[in-house]
């Protein structure tokens, strides 16, 4: 298991209530969490914020946005991201040009941040 | 062909106004004395240019803005129009306001370099209404290799595609299904996660998501068939047990296809969800080294056709059968399959727990 606490995971999801049950669970864990249901509030999160341990992105989001400028962003400053997303069929290309590791979409909160954690960790190793 | 200018093309032959248009073999080869359309093979390419139902032309590459002087019977009742109309204009006036230039930019790049050509573009009828025409063109050598003409042939592909644009239709809206159903279960499972936190009661509400994801995870499946009304219980079945056996080697299916009535899902979904749970806390997956073997099948119990599914476990733990089960998860899916009129049996091996369930499937032989 990741010894995670002091984490800091950025989360990205235009539904609420699935932010909501990953924001409580990254807080089980003792970790903080930095919540965004859009691309700029993610970015903004970014640009503000030093550390940032993983972050957890929402494929397909609202109003035709999806989360490539922050995989992007992120890509440049080295922090890890994975994937949670139910729309893993449609995004085919999309996913696979940004070779970071999938969660798909029913899973439970706890066991995604323990898959991002455990990501974030095998990265930095 | 050098003498190009003096060949006699079919427009100026032609009666002016004539409305029936005579293309039987005699005269075809009456206007064309020249040509090599000899013998019975002649008189077979001939019937066959009249009487096909694809429409085909013939173009002049030597003769001034390349027009056709041939066009058979199929080529005018594509068309609309008359054979005087057709002969001796260049094949651009089938064109139209939405016809695609990029498309006729490849016609006149093929035409230009002697090319085989396949393309689809919007043509339009003499009366105005447009259809899709796939054209194939090509060009037509003398024996001596000299560039006779271009081949020209016509087909009404409207309907394919329509009917592609149909089903282009019908599979983005059962991806949006399935994006919509996969978010819809995410966010239930959101409700009863925030819920149980608020009761105090978190070990519960794990417990019914579990539930609730791997029926989300076996319909998700389903979807692209969602017509046909039967479904193929191996997908169904891969993506309900996939988040256990994160390593492969512990999680392996043996089962092919087989095709099951769309209820079955939901059982099928239920029960290998609860042997998976317990192959986690009890089982097979409750150590490293342990595995589970799934195969399915489509068989016969008490004569009459059921769905088969075999569960192994391998190498982990040594087993025996639970004293008090009831209220358990082994309960519940007793009780489900008594209901879905299946059976389950089980055997505490000493390797591992050997489950064999059966769930009819019903008038669907």
């Amino acid at each position: 298991m990741t010894d995670c606490s002091d984490c800091t995971i950025l989360l990205l999801d235009d539904e609420p209530l699935i932010l909501m049950d990953l924001e409580f669970a990254v807080e089980d864990k003792g970790c903080a969490a930095l919540c965004s249901s859009t691309v700029q509030q993610a970015i903004d999160l970014l640009e503000q914020t030093e550390t940032i341990h993983v972050a957890i992105l929402d494929v397909t989001l609202q109003d035709g946005e999806t989360c490539v400028p922050v995989a992007r962003a992120l890509e440049q400053r080295g922090i890890p991201f994975v994937l949670h997303s139910g729309d893993l069929d449609r995004q085919d290309e999309t996913v696979r040009d940004l070779d970071a590791e999938l969660i798909a979409k029913p899973s439970s909160a706890d066991s995604v941040i323990r898959r991002a954690l455990d990501f974030s960790e095998r990265t930095r190793a | 062909m050098s003498d190009s200018e003096d060949r006699p093309s079919f427009a100026n032959q032609m009666p002016v106004g004539s409305a029936t248009f005579d293309d039987a073999p005699r005269r075809f080869r009456a206007d064309h004395p020249e040509d090599k359309f000899s013998g019975a093979s002649g008189v077979l390419f001939e019937q066959a240019m009249a009487q096909t139902r694809m429409a085909i032309c013939l173009c002049d590459p030597h003769a001034e803005d390349t027009p056709i002087v041939f066009a058979n019977r199929a080529f005018r009742a594509l068309t609309g129009y008359d054979e005087e109309e057709i002969i001796g204009n260049n094949c651009r006036f089938l064109q139209g306001p939405d016809t695609d230039p990029k498309q006729v930019e490849k016609i006149r790049h093929a035409l230009a370099t002697e090319d085989v050509l396949v393309v689809e573009l919007l043509n339009y009828r003499k009366d105005g209404s447009s259809f899709w025409n796939a054209l194939h063109l090509g060009p037509v050598y003398d024996n001596d290799g000299n560039l006779m003409y271009f081949f020209g042939s016509q087909w009404d592909v409207s309907d394919v595609r329509a009917a592609r644009a149909e089903e282009h239709h019908a599979k983005m809206m059962a991806r949006e299904l399935s994006h919509r159903m996969k978010n819809m279960f995410a966010v239930i499972s959101g409700i009863v996660n925030i819920t149980g936190r608020m009761r105090g009661i978190e070990k519960e509400s794990a417990e019914i998501n579990g539930r609730i994801q791997a029926l989300g995870r076996a319909y998700e499946t389903t979807l692209d068939e969602a017509s046909s009304g039967s479904i193929e219980i191996g997908q169904a079945i891969r993506a309900i047990l996939s988040p256990y056996g994160a390593d492969e080697d512990r999680l392996i299916f043996l089962g092919n296809g087989a095709r099951v009535p769309f209820q079955t899902v939901s059982v099928v979904g239920l029960v290998l969800h609860e042997l998976a749970a317990n192959a986690t806390k009890f089982g097979a997956w409750s150590d490293d080294n342990g595995r589970v073997e799934v195969d399915w099948k489509r068989g016969e119990v008490d004569d009459s056709a059921a769905l088969i599914i075999e569960w192994q476990e391998v190498g982990g733990p040594q087993v025996s059968e639970p004293e008090n089960d009831e209220g358990t998860g082994t309960a519940i899916v007793n009780r489900m399959l008594r209901l879905a009129q299946g059976q389950i049996d089980r055997e505490w091996a000493k390797d591992g727990l050997r489950v064999t369930i059966s769930v009819p499937l019903g008038s669907m032989a």
